[in-house]
């Protein structure tokens, strides 16, 4: 696939999180080490409370680290930024603002012609044409995303951070707005971490999948995908990655 | 007492028919009809009692009209609104913006949220003497105790309104750098609205319930002042239920005031789906 291989973008070095629960240290994350290269989209697979999440929150800038670092264009992170734009699952997006007002989130710095044209440009690319009075809550779960994806797109983020953000949609939904995301990301190029426990989503998404053992979070292996999109669901290849994730994840694949 | 009995068929018949009408009929016809109930209950007791004392109801909405006919209605409901506007308005203007800073800042939380706690019992009427030693006999005086008996409940409910807005919503504000008063205005302010709103409807419930205890600080006016005015000067007590019903009628008419907030596009999210 990458014959050059681009630049590391997101490094993780030695990247551990504990939390304090009744005064003891308990352990989510063992030390993680990972390199994102630019433009890269990279899932986090794993179960739920495998500490893929936290990683995310840690990239983010949103919790320290216990030890280790996270670098960013070589510079290590120690706080939000709308650099690096954090997509989170279904109720992100401000239901007291419209379509319009939440994409304009990010974008205060800008005059008022430049703020029209970038709104406008986004909200277009994500579909919502048509929708920019509306409010959140007369919006479909899916529609409700892409406001919070056009939202993130809106700031031309480097990084995008997504934490399961298809989680509260139904399946056929879920179909729809991956193609889309993949669609847009094509178009914009950002690097993507996408944090899912859909073994599916995450063959039909990533460029590399990270898979996650639980408690305390550790990587449990790293397969590359390597499917040009759009990618045939059906093929030999897809169910070979399929049955190789599951056997990291520890999962029998027939039941 | 026919009439008692042909009132209470009247209001059960309504009620009982009551699902044939429209949703927009049946929220006016069925409080109407349990009222009827309500009024019809009254006038049997006094009929079977025979009290001299106690007004029927006829005699009280009798006294609305004798109100009525003078100009003193008209100022006694005047006045009285007058000390609650400002009295409230007053609370919520100092109210929504500390409970916003104590709910938001953990340390003022510590600090303060004690001293509100200890405040928030004392009744109103603890503070009248108060009241007249600081403010003498007037105006400034009843609209004192209104904003003390309004300002707790604004304070508290916006306190939690702000305690409870989600991380999820307080997060997205730091990633696009939102800080200072863009956050405040931009996110903790929508996030809480809906709860302030609430907060903001309890009290002015209770601002308007104190405005008898608030017009015995030597009012001479006011539905307050009429209550006891009426008791003391000769026991008129169907002027008594008659400021009562006043009092309560106009308590609905401002309810359904403040309810009007809630259909604002930015807040209607907060209470579209309970």
């Amino acid at each position: 696939m990458n014959a050059a291989k681009p630049k590391p973008k997101v490094v993780f070095e030695a990247v551990a999180k504990d939390f304090e629960r009744r005064g003891e240290a308990l352990r989510v994350l063992d030390p993680i080490d990972l390199v994102v290269r630019e433009g890269e989209f990279v899932c986090l697979l794993g179960p739920s409370g495998c500490g893929k999440s936290t990683l995310l929150s840690i990239a983010g800038g949103f919790e320290p680290p216990t030890a280790g670092r996270v670098l960013i264009d070589g510079e290590p992170v120690s706080a939000p930024s709308p650099r690096r734009v954090f997509v989170f699952q279904e109720y992100g997006i401000f239901p007291w603002a419209s379509v319009w007002d939440n994409v304009a989130l990010g974008l205060r710095a800008l005059s008022k012609e430049q703020q029209y044209e970038r709104i406008q440009a986004t909200i277009d690319l994500v579909g919502l044409t048509g929708f920019e009075k509306s409010y959140p809550m007369e919006l479909s779960g899916g529609m409700k995303q892409r406001v919070g994806v056009a939202r993130a797109l809106a700031v031309a983020p480097d990084v995008i951070y997504m934490d399961e953000p298809f989680g509260a949609l139904d399946s056929l939904t879920r179909l729809t707005m991956r193609a889309e995301l993949i669609r847009i990301w094509q178009t914009r190029r950002p690097t993507i971490l996408f944090v899912t426990h859909d073994v599916d989503e995450s063959i039909q998404l990533a460029d590399r999948v990270v898979v996650f053992s639980p408690r305390p979070g550790r990587i449990a292996g790293i397969v590359e995908v390597g499917l040009p999109h759009p990618r045939d669901l059906g093929s030999s290849r897809y169910g070979e990655i399929k049955n190789e994730l599951y056997e990291l994840l520890g999962v029998r694949h027939a039941i | 007492m026919s009439l008692a009995i042909a009132l209470v068929v009247a209001a059960l018949v309504g009620l009982r028919l009551a699902s044939r009408w429209s949703l927009g009929a049946r929220r006016w016809l069925m409080p109407v009809c349990v009222a009827a109930l309500g009024v019809a209950l009254w006038h049997g007791a006094c009929a079977l009692t025979q009290t001299k004392i106690f007004p029927t109801p006829l005699e009280s909405f009798g006294a609305i009209f004798e109100l009525g006919r003078t100009s003193r209605l008209w100022n006694d409901v005047v006045a009285s609104l007058f000390r609650v506007t400002w009295g409230f308005g007053l609370a919520a203007a100092v109210g929504i913006p500390l409970g916003l800073w104590i709910g938001w800042s953990s340390r003022s939380f510590l600090a303060l949220n004690p001293l509100v706690q200890a405040l928030r019992p004392i009744s109103p009427i603890a503070w009248i003497p108060i009241a007249i030693l600081w403010f003498g006999i007037g105006d400034l005086s009843a609209i004192f105790l209104i904003f003390l008996a309004s300002i707790f409940p604004i304070v508290v409910g916006t306190t939690a309104a702000v305690q409870n807005i989600p991380q999820v919503y307080v997060r997205s504000a730091a990633n696009f750098g939102l800080a200072g008063f863009d956050l405040v205005r931009r996110v903790v302010l929508p996030a809480a609205m809906p709860q302030i709103i609430t907060s903001l409807r309890i009290a002015l419930g209770v601002a308007w319930l104190v405005i008898v205890a608030a017009e015995m600080v030597g009012m001479q006016s006011g539905l307050g002042y009429l209550v006891s005015d009426a008791r003391n000067m000769g026991k008129r007590y169907d002027l008594v239920v008659a400021a009562m019903i006043l009092i309560g009628l106009i308590g609905i008419v401002l309810d359904v005031l403040v309810r009007r907030l809630e259909q604002f596009d930015e807040v209607r999210w907060g209470f579209a789906k309970r």
